[in-house]
């Protein structure tokens, strides 16, 4: 249901809160880890958790910390865009927005409007392996806001004026981010839907405009029934509660719900690429043109990935990075260079395979190939030789302070997208705590071997905006 | 529990329910909330530090706020903003990688920016390299190189963003609301001029920032956890050698009073950007919080009056919004929509009928009590952080506002009546003091604009 980002009104919140919204700034909301592996280890972040299941399947994470009277919920359904039905582009997302529009007891704009009317904030979004409804609200309203998200767990009660309003809605999202924007999706549209083989992982996840119209009522109650179950989902209350009050609320209102077994869920696998791809587009409205590469990261969760993680801090986060003093500092060719594991979220919160991505907005006097060639000899250089105790110190600390403001910041939000991301797809929110460790065994060798082994020319994705064609706005998505 | 009963009624008065409903838990009583202690102190040269501390994890922001911005550049547009881009690129004692690897070893990243009447240099670290962070921006400020060889680099960068925002619909549509506002004071002139940026060489940035730097225009914040004499130490040392400088600049805006209307075409564009714009009373003057409830009611939140009816009733446009923008002397009540092509019109009479409905019939309680609680209660998540409870403070300095703003913020919105949000509306969001801009395909939409009751003798510049 989210609103654009660009009013400074829902500050923190705005990143969250849309499809698209992120991709340009996707904040790098990675862990941490100590500046020195030989140095004495500061004190590890360490997040209360509770964590268990009801009855009927819901996940349920509990983390308590009372700094300010507020707490903050999330309810994230394991149904992303990735796997929403063939000829439904578009749908997850569209679903979502419908999740707003009447549950059992709550009628159109009565979910939103129980929550901002009790001091809160909330939004909704959709992103690969996930659809998630969250509220900050004042710590007091705590029970009302369980009722109504289980209320609306419980049953989906929208009419088809409310569907074909969100379908106006929803398209007017699409002309708003994509098609009467600059860049509209690059790169986090447009890649996937070139470097991935697999229809899960490579459609229009926003939709195209006319599968978006082809959505009926009972497409939306199927979906309802299939992917809003209890087992299906997670409940993350975070912030100032009492656990025991907590618990029974939680009891009260989402125990009863029916328990409902799950589809096995699609192959989501994406070959090794063999040979590198390449794809060029006109985007109406740029001036300039833009560049973005795009490389399979290691499977999430194991050493690999890990060290992925590292080298893209090395290579891409901050202005102390190498790409960035390389293709900003030395070479002019941008103001800037984004890009990172998953640009809608950060490296833990998705389920399947992903992406790492390179990208910036270029003037016509730099050619694609000497781009690609600056990047290929800093990628060369790391891969020939493994990055020096004190850069992959930065690099932990650069970790650390991230986990520390994901923990600090009271919106919680980006705590509370960890937890549900750890409990939902690995089923122990608890790793949070073992992020440090696990970045802090990584080698300086191991980061030099997998860029070895997965930033090859073979594996690489090139994509090119041209700018300014003449030709009026496409019908569709993004290429 | 006045509050929750409304909220209760309100949902309990809803028509159409087929079944007996079950009605939400009423909410208990709200925790206290306290805001964080605060101390500023001032140096000789007249810069104030204001220390903060709250927080629960080892961190600790440092804001340097200097009161200048483009409301010093005269006609050279973006030059507070090429200045500013350029203190990044290194000092008399570190280059540009330096600082970038610096602050990464401590956990943080320098950031500098222009706005209108602000710039910022900021940088959030661990909480052991508080005083090396405060070295650092004490740096960055006093002794930048602005060296020759990076000018031409940061200048192309400045072009390619103004040619992204000249491409871009909402932004021309913001651009020209500005122009037509402002007129030629500073605010009005959001993008520079074709060929413009090229013209500014080392010794204009230099002759910019020793005009508009100094100590007397200087509040560093400082938010978070960290040793405090070893920080206060720390900031002394690197801020009280620097020159007092002159006072901030004082030159009001004189924001539009007529009703202009303005079509900026898009040939071929999907959607309208619509923008109205009037002037209304800034943070510093008495009616701030009727007009500020005012907004929250009309358009300012999710389920405001205008968002309600152009979103979840019409399905016209994803994010229509309006809020204040609140600069010093020509605070601005902006109305924001990027509505379906072929809605244009029709999006803009719901806006007119909204605000025309608003100004006829003050709000029942029970629409009004909800945006009050919502309005406290992000209150409560806004200073709820360290860098949130610096930005209200920034925010308080640069408008002069007293010491109990914060701690009376709640009460004063509390106290507002419905009458009188109706009476803002009367007195300031009138047709006749209206900016309105529509940027779209004017071939498409244009005719039925104009020819809408409200726009009877606008000015069209």
């Amino acid at each position: 249901m989210a609103r654009a980002p660009r009013h400074a009104r829902w500050g923190l919140l705005a990143c969250a809160a849309t499809l698209a919204a992120c991709a340009a700034q996707a904040p790098q909301l990675a862990p941490p880890a100590q500046p020195d592996a030989t140095a004495a280890a500061p004190a590890a972040i360490d997040i209360p958790i509770e964590y268990y299941r009801l009855g009927n399947g819901l996940k349920v994470v509990l983390s308590r910390d009372t700094t300010a009277p507020t707490v903050t919920v999330g309810v994230y359904y394991h149904i992303g865009f990735r796997i929403e039905p063939q000829g439904r582009t578009g749908f997850a997302h569209l679903f979502e927005h419908l999740m707003f529009q009447g549950s059992g007891n709550l009628g159109k704009m009565e979910f939103i409007r129980l929550v901002e009317g009790n001091g809160g904030v909330l939004n909704g979004s959709t992103r690969f392996d996930y659809t998630n409804y969250y509220q900050i609200v004042p710590a007091h309203v705590l029970e009302t806001v369980l009722w109504a998200e289980a209320d609306r767990m419980k049953a989906l009660a929208i009419t088809q004026a409310n569907l074909e309003n969100q379908q106006g809605v929803v398209k007017n999202e699409v002309r708003d981010n994509v098609l009467n924007q600059p860049y509209g999706g690059f790169p986090w549209l447009t890649m996937p839907q070139v470097a991935n083989g697999n229809w899960y992982n490579a459609h229009n996840f926003y939709g195209d405009l006319a599968d978006l119209d082809a959505a009926t009522l009972a497409d939306a109650q199927s979906f309802f029934d299939t992917y809003y179950a209890p087992s299906n989902a997670v409940l993350v209350i975070a912030g100032d509660f009492e656990a025991a009050a907590a618990r029974a609320w939680v009891e009260r209102y989402f125990g009863s719900l029916p328990a409902r077994p799950q589809p096995a869920r699609p192959d989501l696998t994406e070959r090794v690429q063999q040979a590198e791809k390449r794809h060029s587009y006109v985007d109406r409205l740029a001036p300039r043109p833009a560049l973005a590469l795009a490389w399979q990261v290691p499977e999430r969760g194991t050493p690999q990935h890990y060290a992925f993680s590292l080298l893209d801090t090395i290579l891409l986060q901050g202005e102390d990075s190498r790409l960035w003093q390389k293709l900003v500092k030395e070479r002019g060719y941008s103001g800037g260079v984004g890009g990172g594991i998953n640009l809608l979220g950060n490296e833990f919160t998705y389920d399947g395979p992903m992406l790492w991505m390179v990208y910036l907005i270029h003037d016509p006097g730099a050619t694609p190939e000497a781009i690609v060639a600056d990047v290929d000899a800093e990628l060369a250089r790391i891969q020939a030789e493994p990055p020096s105790r004190e850069e992959l110190a930065r690099a932990l600390t650069k970790l650390r302070a991230s986990l520390y403001d994901l923990a600090g910041s009271s919106t919680r939000f980006g705590l509370v997208d960890l937890l549900a991301s750890f409990a939902l797809f690995d089923d122990d929110p608890a790793r949070i705590n073992r992020l440090e460790e696990n970045f802090r065994a990584v080698t300086p060798e191991l980061i030099s071997e997998v860029a070895r082994t997965y930033l090859t020319p073979e594996r690489r994705t090139i994509q090119v905006v041209q700018p300014g064609g003449a030709q009026p706005p496409a019908a569709g998505g993004a290429p | 529990m006045r509050r929750a009963a409304a909220i209760l009624a309100a949902l309990a008065a809803l028509p159409g329910a087929a079944q007996p409903r079950e009605l939400p838990p009423t909410p208990a009583t709200p925790h206290e909330f306290r805001l964080p202690e605060r101390e500023t102190l001032r140096l000789d040269n007249g810069l104030a530090i204001t220390f903060i501390d709250y927080g629960s994890v080892p961190k600790v922001a440092l804001v340097a706020v200097v009161r200048t911005g483009n409301i010093d550049e005269g006609r050279d547009t973006w030059l507070a903003d090429v200045t500013a881009e350029m203190l990044k690129e290194g000092t008399t004692s570190r280059s540009a990688a330096d600082i970038a690897r610096a602050a990464a070893g401590m956990g943080g990243a320098l950031s500098v920016g222009a706005g209108a009447e602000q710039t910022t240099a900021s940088i959030s670290v661990l909480s052991e390299h508080a005083g090396d962070a405060a070295l650092l921006l004490a740096d960055v400020l006093q002794n930048p190189l602005f060296p020759e060889s990076e000018l031409p680099r940061v200048l192309a960068n400045f072009e390619r963003s103004l040619a992204v925002s000249r491409s871009d619909p909402q932004s021309l549509a913001d651009e020209t609301l500005a122009r037509l506002v402002f007129g030629d004071h500073p605010f009005g002139r959001m993008l520079p001029q074709e060929g413009q940026l090229a013209g500014y060489d080392i010794a204009k940035l230099r002759g910019f920032f020793a005009r508009n730097f100094g100590a007397r225009r200087t509040h560093v914040y400082v938010a978070g956890r960290y040793d405090r004499p070893a920080l206060e130490a720390a900031l002394r040392r690197g801020f009280q050698g620097w020159s007092p400088g002159e006072a901030p600049t004082e030159l009001p805006a004189q924001p539009s009073e007529t009703l202009q209307l303005a079509l900026v075409d898009s040939p071929g564009a999907p959607q309208s950007s619509l923008r109205i714009a009037v002037p209304v009373p800034d943070p510093s003057q008495p009616l701030w919080f009727q007009t500020s409830l005012m907004n929250s009611l009309l358009g300012g939140t999710f389920g405001s009056r205008i968002t309600t009816n152009l979103r979840e009733d019409k399905g016209y446009s994803y994010s229509p919004d309006s809020s204040i923008n609140p600069r010093r002397g020509g605070a601005l009540w902006v109305l924001s929509a990027e509505v379906t092509a072929e809605h244009t019109a029709a999006a803009l009479t719901e806006i007119f009928r909204e605000i025309e409905r608003l100004q006829r019939e003050a709000p029942a309680d029970a629409e009004l009590e909800p945006v009050k609680n919502y309005r406290a209660g992000v209150f409560v998540i806004s200073n709820s952080s360290p860098t949130g409870v610096l930005g209200q403070l920034a925010f308080m300095d640069l408008h002069g506002l007293p010491d109990d703003f914060l701690s009376r913020w709640v009460a004063n919105i509390r106290a507002v009546t419905p009458a009188q949000v109706s009476g803002m509306a009367r007195e300031f969001i009138r047709t006749g003091r209206m900016t309105v801009v529509v940027a779209g395909d004017v071939a498409k939409v244009g005719a039925s604009v104009k020819a809408l009751p409200q726009f009877a003798g606008a000015r069209m510049p």
